[in-house]
């Protein structure tokens, strides 16, 4: 192999973005040994199985993807704001929409949405960490070391370039010949281990581990959207599982899954791939509802509205995803039949969502409203997503869709249903729970002056969008000749693009800015909220509950605090098993990471290397005899005393 | 630590019970992966391009001695298991060396099969059906694989602890394991060879 | 000797055998396509079910009806991904 087909060569671009990596990696390695911090990086961090921490590393991971994938997106806007416009040829543009839409989804808003599910399950159930703590640090790792082989193929080996639904035939060995979509394949399939996994651990978390009295029916309902969620995961992901295994088998080994020839069917991978894909997008929407109805019911400071019928329209959406894959590829040649099938099962599913909107109206309904930030971001979502939302009954329509499919439309709606229903959802959340995870609330005037430049930037952006594919503008179109007339609303998409922006640059400086002047001394309920993770002290104690609390009602700690009912019984201390942290799932990611690493380049013999290295991580978690540490009543006295000021 | 002694050993610990738990919903999601593979392959059976049929490949003799011996070593492993609830190691043992004996004679069988089909030109390569093939059943003894050295590991901490609310637990989980993977061979038998010499 | 080989596995196994004969009956006998994949999907679907419920203990602990829920859901799954794909990609076409 030649030094440029590994390193990618000739771009700017490129080469700015490698130098960057150099100099940023570099200044951390020596910021931690400056600092002396390498210990505190791998005790703290690296090794911890603790659910608030893994949860902060996820949420962080998002993040930077968020920025990774907003600049290909200013990127993408930049070049469409003029006709002929010439900052990115078609072969950027392609490898940029590509990026764009991977890691949006599958390494912005699964990490952030797992991020908030590990931090608050556990503390909303009252437990004391997930049912497999290991595993979680496991799956993080995963995620983590899957999304740092895909973020490595821009400056080695070249982005993957076929779409973030990588399309047979482009995306066969013979359309797309350099190894860009191999590391589409090996990098999704490592973060998809974890997600998987993630997904036996929720689910027995949240049946097995619930504080005495929490029936089911007494559950948050965020906790109630994470056990759906996670039972969706449990069952979509293993086909994605087998669909990038067949795409790598097809690009590494050169069998004929996708291939035109030899029997060959291209369109399995867009069946197979959509099978997992259109279960995937109820799980970046389902605990964002969740956290919208925690969020609405706190704020309005009422009970949520119609409980059980949002329990039941969650399982309805969860059983109906598995139902609708192919509304993704009505123009793909298959008959009416099978197109009106899937219409009438895609239309469907609007209804149980259909359902939410008006329980959430019907909370709002004579509550007591405080416009705080995350409250913002609920408000803003009712409308805005019902907006997507509508738009996409319009598309589920297999005759009109003939129409609207792969054009401007489309994208504004997908866009209209994830913003404001999974990035509001997650920021509401962010700035909710952050008081709980760090000990001091987000500045709520930049919160809010944030809020509103993203609400105004993400409509001036999307909304053109709509008309222009009425108007033919089909997607992943890198230029446009004048003489479209695209160019007005596309200018328009531009600006809006600009604003939202700059409102999360606000969004990220509020960071700092309240690092530095938020107050540290509101206690562990500065929303005066009603769930069990608010009865803790901020930031939480290690072991979470100094005693399993006791559930008497749906809004357990709201329920405590109005009736003055203790939450805890009498009696002292006991001692508290904890898991010992572990070095061993960073290793293994680190493994996983060079094995997908060698396969993208087909060395098999380090890739054989590596499985073994996996293999014999695998024999020394079994082997192991390592059962924890125990935390001693005087300790959590003593620790519950600092935090609170009393004992419990 | 509590323990409910009304269980049986494997189940005893609430981490235990969990794990067991744990263990089932992920067979779950096992079902989903080869239900996925399964409709590739049913998709592509007949997609031979110009490569043979499974008419012409398939030997019955060998797929015989396979499923005979998966499901023998199916229930030497449930007898492993009864044998470890009546707390008796050396039996619990005797059944899970054989069990594992068994399932190295499957995978020498599978594997002839393989370089067989190699050598009369029937390989990954050739065609889509092929491919799927290979796939399915490749990915099947892969997990017989990875069970035999799971197996062997847990073997050498029970001949070393004995029964612990551990070892117990591993046990009982590798069998669940095992046995799902014998179903998954009732099904590769009945729809790949049995159909495919139909 | 004899409490090493309870008379419900040795009963299952040999069940499964025969079941195991069953289908393969289907080559040797002479049997249209339907009445074949009949007799194919009914004796894997009885054998299945022995595996779930005499081995591996499915009903066995109070959290059997999760359990079934759990295998319940997986089949959905496998079954809507099996004919889902054939009705998209063949039959529908």
């Amino acid at each position: 192999m030649k030094w440029d087909e590994f390193f990618v060569t000739g771009e700017p671009m490129i080469y700015a973005a490698d130098v960057s990596i150099v100099l940023v990696s570099l200044a951390i390695v020596i910021g931690l040994t400056y600092f002396k911090k390498w210990g505190y990086l791998w005790r703290e961090w690296l090794t911890t199985v603790d659910h608030k921490k893994i949860g902060i590393m996820y949420i962080l991971s998002a993040l930077i993807m968020l920025f990774r994938g907003g600049v290909d997106a200013l990127l993408m806007r930049a070049q469409l704001a003029v006709p002929d416009n010439k900052i990115l040829d078609a072969q950027h543009y392609n490898e940029i929409f590509t990026t764009h839409g991977v890691i949006m989804i599958l390494f912005m808003a699964m990490p952030f949405v797992i991020g908030m599910m590990n931090v608050v399950v556990p503390l909303q159930i009252g437990a004391r960490d997930v049912a497999f703590p290991r595993l979680n640090a496991v799956s993080f790792w995963m995620f983590f070391m899957g999304a740092m082989l895909f973020n490595i193929s821009f400056v080695i080996g070249g982005s993957p370039d076929a779409g973030w639904s990588a399309y047979f035939p482009l995306a066969s060995l013979e359309f797309s010949p350099t190894v860009g979509n191999n590391y589409y394949s090996l990098a999704l399939q490592i973060s998809g281990i974890g997600t998987l996994m993630t997904g036996v651990n929720f689910i027995v978390t949240i049946l097995k581990m619930r504080a005495p009295g929490m029936k089911l029916m007494r559950m948050p309902m965020f906790t109630w959207s994470v056990l759906i969620t996670n039972v969706i995961i449990l069952f979509a992901f293993p086909v994605l599982t087998v669909a990038l295994a067949l795409m790598m088998f097809d690009r590494v080994f050169g069998s004929q899954f996708f291939t035109m020839a030899n029997g060959g069917m291209d369109m399995l991978w867009a069946n197979l791939f959509w099978v997992w894909g259109h279960p995937e997008v109820y799980i970046v929407i389902l605990p964002a509802f969740g956290i919208f109805s925690d969020v609405i019911s706190t704020f309005s400071k009422k009970n949520l509205y119609g409980y059980k019928s949002m329990v039941i329209s969650m399982v309805a959406i969860s059983v109906l995803s598995f139902l609708v894959w192919a509304h993704h590829f009505y123009t793909m040649g298959q008959g009416a039949m099978v197109n009106g099938f899937f219409s009438i099962t895609t239309m469907a599913i609007a209804v149980p969502t259909g359902v939410k909107i008006f329980n959430w109206l019907f909370t709002l309904r004579k509550g007591k409203i405080s416009f705080t930030s995350p409250m913002m971001y609920a408000m803003g979502f009712i409308p805005i997503f019902t907006i997507g939302g509508v738009t996409g009954v319009m598309l589920a329509m297999a005759s009109a869709d003939y129409q609207y499919h792969n054009t401007m439309f489309l994208v504004a709606h997908f866009h209209y249903v994830l913003i404001p229903g999974t990035v509001f959802g997650v920021l509401a959340g962010m700035h909710y729970w952050f008081p709980k995870m760090f000990g001091f609330r987000l500045n709520e005037r930049l919160a809010k002056t944030a809020f509103w430049l993203i609400i105004v930037g993400f409509n001036v952006a999307f909304m053109p969008l709509f008309f222009l594919g009425l108007n033919g503008m089909t997607r992943r179109m890198y230029t446009y000749s004048a003489n479209t007339g695209f160019g007005p609303l596309n200018m328009i998409a531009t600006i809006g693009a600009l604003v939202l922006a700059i409102g999360f640059v606000v969004l990220c400086y509020n960071f700092f800015y309240s690092f530095r002047h938020s107050p540290r001394n509101e206690g562990g309920d500065p929303w005066d909220a009603r769930t069990l993770e608010w009865s803790t002290p901020s930031p939480v104690p290690v072991y979470n509950f100094a005693k399993v609390p006791v559930v008497k009602d749906e809004d357990a700690f709201w329920h405590a605090k109005k009736h003055n009912v203790p939450l805890y019984e009498e009696g002292p201390y006991e001692e508290i098993h904890m898991p010992n942290n572990s070095g061993q799932p960073f290793i293994l990611g680190v493994i996983m990471f060079f094995l997908g690493f060698f396969l993208v380049f087909s060395w098999f013999i380090p890739a054989i290397i590596a499985g073994i290295g996996v293999v014999v991580m695998l024999a020394v978690r079994s082997f192991e005899r390592d059962h924890g540490y125990h935390i001693s009543p005087k300790e959590i006295a003593a620790t519950e005393q600092k935090l609170r000021g009393d004992t419990v | 630590m509590k323990i409910n002694d009304t269980l049986p050993l494997e189940y005893r610990t609430e981490e235990n019970s969990n794990k067991i738990f744990g263990f089932w919903l992920f067979l779950g999601a096992e079902i989903a992966l080869f239900s996925t593979l399964f409709a590739v392959y049913f998709t592509l059976w007949n997609r031979t391009g110009s490569g043979p049929t499974g008419k012409e490949l398939f030997e019955v003799g060998g797929v015989i001695w396979e499923t005979f011996l998966l499901l023998t070593s199916s229930f030497t492993c449930g007898l492993g298991i009864h044998a470890m609830r009546l707390g008796l190691k050396k039996p619990m043992m005797i059944f899970f060396i054989v069990t594992l004996l068994m399932g190295l004679g499957f995978l020498g069988i599978e594997i002839t099969e393989f370089v067989n089909y190699v050598h009369e030109g029937a390989t990954l390569q050739t065609s889509a059906f092929l491919s799927s093939l290979f796939v399915l059943l490749g990915t099947h003894g892969l997990h017989v694989t990875m069970g035999i050295l799971w197996g062997a590991g847990i073997l050498i901490q029970v001949g070393r602890q004995g029964f612990t609310p551990e070892t117990a637990n591993k046990s009982f989980i590798f069998s669940l394991y095992w046995h799902f993977l014998d179903v998954v061979w009732i099904f590769i038998f009945s729809f790949v060879y049995m159909k495919g010499l139909m | 000797m004899a409490r090493l080989f309870p008379i419900r596995h040795v009963m299952g196994y040999i069940f499964s055998l025969v079941l195991s004969l069953v289908a393969l009956g289907v080559i040797y006998w002479d049997l249209t396509f339907a009445a074949a994949m009949v007799i194919l999907i009914i004796s894997a679907l009885i054998q299945a079910s022995l595996q779930l419920v005499l081995f591996m203990h499915i009903g066995e602990t109070d959290s059997k009806k999760t359990l079934y829920l759990n295998i319940a859901y997986a089949v959905f799954v496998g079954v809507v991904t099996i004919f889902g794909t054939l009705f998209a990609m063949i039959w529908g076409y």
